[in-house]
């Protein structure tokens, strides 16, 4: 097995010692129980009928049939089951709340009149069976008017585009202004004057489903008026706390359970219109409901990562120094703001004069919203492909030009710690950036080139409060209730670890109780890079103090037990905490008929200190192979003509296989700047953000042609070969 | 299902059956010996949406455990697996042959049980990831994942493991383009691959040369 490189701190006591995961056995022996897997007495099943128009209007609904149908026990519509789904349309992202909900101009429902995208749910069957409620929705009448529709978020601010919504197709923020998010910095006119040269290119980067291997399903279950949901949620307090809201409860009449998750990155976020069509079936029909999407309903029903325009313009001296930077960019989000839009990336160079304006639009496509990393691997892609180009054409080494131009903490801006000139160089030099990069780009003979490409990124975690509760007994036996759920980056370890750390005893000691709203305090969810450090950090808080309370009372006797809790508010006394990354990559491209294949791939990361050196590795693996696969291959095409989604599926949309992947090097420079818990910071987004500038700049360093979309599929490669 | 209710509906995926999908799919090797029992139920379930849809009774071994089912002729492999004999640790990704996370071992082979009718398995020999692990000890490829950490979210693993399983039992010590050759239908979106192909290499050093 191909260890990780640790460069910096020496393993603790449990922290930082290659550990397996605490349900390793579950999930290799099937016991492992996923939404989908759970069985309730008398328990229904679900499918949603789903809009084969990218627009168009309901005239009418005609049920009956479906009703008629033996072993048909509920079906709704938007006729009789009208629900928010407010975490489904909350304009621009932000954290859904009373306020938010009531802003909303341009509200998701469960079921909604106009449907705006292929896949827009109209109906919902519960049936005895699954292949009853199959074939009731065959039998569901709907008698659509079909409407005018737009796919290109440039196209559709067009002067007379369709329109999505009648306020126009540039999204409303969630305080309903129709403006374009706009950053400025300086004055981008006067950078531009003190520039020798400037440089102007478009990028394009494509919409990528999150693609999660398990598709989305919950089990609604009623007791009196408290609502049991078994749901593939990546936060379940959250999840909680929004159903309730959406379906007018309160949080403690809602239950989320969710310990084994089947992938979401970001997708899961939340809860989901599934949570809620499930509950309103459940609550008509009487019995518990199963909802169930097939593939091809979580590819449309579910978002995926927004397909950008980015337009950049750069003024740079002939030294190399950066003097001005904008962007304008646009996000096309489909038919609702389920998230921000967001095109990051230019904010890690330190040029004074930047000016980034990014207008999210709404189109007849599916949704977009967040995927790991929401705002960076497309922002980054666009940025550092640019700054790529110039310094090729000012005939600087990228990593020098980088290294002039990069952001460093200022005394206005101090930062924990700052590693990012470590990180690069060290990257360079394990992958002999210097040998392997061509000086002239497309300089190899012949019709196999191959090139080099770097990427870099310094990325801030999201933030939040969680609470966490610790408990020993006379057997010395300790349990940790955390509302985290295991989504795949192995938080009950991470968390069941720290715990383990600070109270002083091995890791089988201390059992972590997670996954259910009943038994756990409320965690911010697994979002954001931010468990280790939010949730970790009130583990160890909690862990603490229940070590004072031993100290002080002595272990607690007979059935007694002691209890601690901690719900802190981590600070960083007003510096910028960020992970630092770097990425270098050698490809090899065949130019007669468009392949790329990886020679080499290293990255270097400082994530703080590392918690779990397994799971930390494979998220770096794991997250620059998706990288990867955003630059090479991933998109959802649609035909022009009819509106229709044509690569809904893994196949279509290419998706690496075993056979595609080559050995990703990961080394981890740690730090422990005093802050998180033990130094932790995060892992989680870092490798995507870098993967697909990395790739774009190998493969253009390699062929001697800037590639501006993504991916860069073979078609690509030969068109700019021919 | 009958022509009347494709009309409504012709984009929506939906009205396609499974049988109709997998009849029209047709490759696998086990269709041929299917085609009879395809014939009759075919006629029956014409008249399945007015009517409880016929069954046909099959025998199946699965993990070493005789079963006797009543399958409706639309149910797949994986819907007797999972619904009838709560055998869970199978999942659905995909439902169309694309993912791998369905996949058992069916007759020493590797099949994706969601593309199987459950009336082709009948007389079969089936082991699924319950039946990896015996007498409370986990097989080489088991252990190996849970060192490697071979579960990232744990949903693809089960259909990862079964290949893995089948092709250790032809080639005891493969090397890592064997396995990634093998394995090359279980997809994994966590993209945990560099740790599945590690780990089932050290499970074939560790046990292929203990023999």
């Amino acid at each position: 097995m191909s260890e990780a490189i640790h460069i910096g701190l020496d393993p603790l006591n449990t922290i930082g010692n290659a550990t397996a995961r605490v349900d390793a056995v579950e999930r290799v022996t099937g016991e492992a129980k996923y939404s989908r897997d759970f069985k309730l007495p008398g328990m229904l099943y679900a499918q949603i009928l789903r809009s084969p128009h990218p627009h168009a209007r309901i005239r009418s609904i005609d049920t009956s049939a479906a009703e008629a149908l033996p072993g048909v026990r509920a079906v709704i519509t938007g006729d009789n089951a009208s629900v928010v789904w407010g975490a489904g349309s909350v304009s621009g992202g932000r954290q859904y709340n009373d306020p938010t909900k009531d802003a909303t101009l341009h509200r998701r429902y469960i079921f909604n009149n106009p449907l705006r995208f292929v896949g827009d749910s109209v109906a919902a069957v519960a049936a005895i069976d699954r292949h009853t409620a199959e074939q009731a929705l065959a039998l569901i009448k709907v008698d659509y008017e079909e409407l005018p529709f737009v796919l290109e978020p440039e196209a559709a601010l067009e002067p007379g585009a369709p329109q999505v919504w009648p306020d126009g197709n540039l999204c409303p923020d969630f305080r309903n202004n129709f403006e374009p998010m706009v950053s400025n910095l300086g004055d981008v006119e006067a950078g531009f004057a003190e520039a020798d040269q400037i440089f102007e290119e478009r990028y394009e980067t494509s919409f990528i489903h999150n693609a999660q291997m398990e598709p989305r399903a919950a089990l609604a279950h009623w007791e009196a008026d408290k609502l049991t949901l078994y749901s593939p949620t990546q936060g379940i307090s959250n999840c909680r706390h929004d159903t309730a809201r959406d379906l007018g409860l309160q949080d403690h009449q809602v239950r989320i359970i969710c310990n084994y998750m089947g992938g979401g990155f970001g997708n899961k976020n939340q809860n989901q219109d599934a949570d809620l069509v499930a509950a309103t079936l459940s609550k008509q029909a009487g019995a518990p409901v199963m909802l169930e999407f097939s593939r091809r309903d979580d590819w449309l029903g579910v978002h995926g990562r927004w397909p950008t325009v980015q337009y950049y313009k750069i003024g740079a001296k002939n030294d190399g120094t950066v003097t001005a930077i904008q962007m304008r960019g646009y996000s096309g989000m489909g038919p609702y703001r389920k998230n921000s839009g967001g095109i990051s990336g230019m904010d890690v160079y330190a040029c004074p004069n930047r000016l980034r304006s990014i207008s999210p639009v709404y189109t007849n496509r599916t949704t977009s919203g967040n995927f790991r990393a929401p705002s960076e691997p497309h922002g980054f892609y666009g940025v550092e492909s640019m700054m790529d180009e110039v310094a090729y054409k000012l005939g600087v080494d990228p990593v020098e030009f980088t290294l002039k131009n990069m952001r460093r903490p200022t005394d206005d801006q101090p930062f924990t710690n700052y590693s990012l000139d470590e990180v690069i160089t060290t990257g360079a030099q394990q992958f002999d950036w210097a040998s392997r990069r061509k000086t002239t780009p497309g300089s190899d003979e012949g019709p196999i080139k191959r090139g080099s490409g770097f990427s870099f990124m310094m990325f801030r975690a999201g933030v939040g409060t969680s609470s966490a509760i610790v408990r020993v007994d006379a057997q010395r036996q300790y349990t940790l209730f955390v509302g985290v759920t295991d989504i795949g980056p192995g938080a009950k370890t991470t968390m069941g670890m720290i715990a383990a750390e600070e109270l002083g005893v091995p890791l089988d000691q201390v059992e972590v109780v997670a996954g259910d709203t009943d038994r756990c305090p409320y965690s911010v969810g697994e979002s954001g890079s931010r468990t280790t450090i939010q949730t970790g950090y009130a583990v160890m808080q909690a862990a603490k103090d229940l070590n004072q309370q031993i100290a002080d009372s002595g272990m607690p006797t007979g059935s007694d037990v002691l209890i601690a809790s901690a719900t802190p508010n981590p600070s960083t006394d007003g510096k910028t905490r960020q992970c630092f990354g770097a990425h270098f990559v050698e490809v090899e491209v065949d130019t007669r008929i468009g392949t790329t294949r990886i020679v080499k791939y290293t990255t270097v990361h400082e994530s703080g200190r590392i918690i779990n050196p397994t799971t930390a590795r494979d998220q770096i693996r794991g997250a620059t192979l998706q990288g990867i696969g955003q630059a090479l291959h991933e998109d959802l095409l649609y035909d022009p003509a009819s509106g229709q989604p044509l690569t809904t599926g893994y196949y279509r949309a290419r998706h690496l296989t075993h056979l595609d992947i080559p050995e990703i090097d990961v080394t981890f420079i740690e730090v422990d700047d005093g802050y998180g818990p033990f130094g932790a910071k995060t892992a989680g987004e870092a490798g995507i953000i870098l993967a697909p500038a990395a790739m774009a700049n190998a493969i253009s360093n390699a062929i001697g042609v800037r590639m501006t979309s993504l991916p860069i599929s073979r078609d690509k490669i030969l068109e700019a070969m021919a | 299902m009958g022509d009347k209710n494709k009309a409504d509906t012709s984009l929506n995926p939906k009205q396609r059956s499974r049988r109709e999908f997998l009849e029209s799919a047709g490759t696998t090797a086990a269709l041929a010996s299917a085609v009879p029992v395809l014939g009759i139920s075919t006629a029956q379930a014409q008249s399945d949406i007015e009517s409880t849809a016929a069954k046909t009774r099959i025998q199946l071994t699965v993990n070493g455990s005789r079963h006797s089912v009543d399958v409706e002729d639309r149910w797949t492999l994986v819907e007797v697996l999972r619904d009838q004999l709560d055998l869970t640790g199978t999942k659905i990704g995909c439902d169309r042959s694309e993912c791998g996370a369905c996949t058992v071992i069916m007759n020493g082979k590797p099949v994706y049980s969601c593309s199987q009718l459950a009336v082709w398995a009948d007389g079969t020999q089936v082991t699924t990831v319950e039946g990896l692990a015996s007498g409370g000890q986990l097989s080489p490829v088991q252990q190996a994942f849970v060192e490697n950490n071979g579960p990232q979210c744990g949903f693809c693993t089960p259909g990862q493991l079964m290949t893995a399983t089948a092709l250790l039992s032809n080639n005891a010590t493969p090397n890592a383009d064997e396995v990634k050759q093998a394995l090359v239908g279980n997809l994994c979106r966590c993209s945990n691959y560099n740790a599945i192909v590690e780990a089932v290499v050290m499970a074939g050093e560790r046990s292929g040369s203990a023999v």
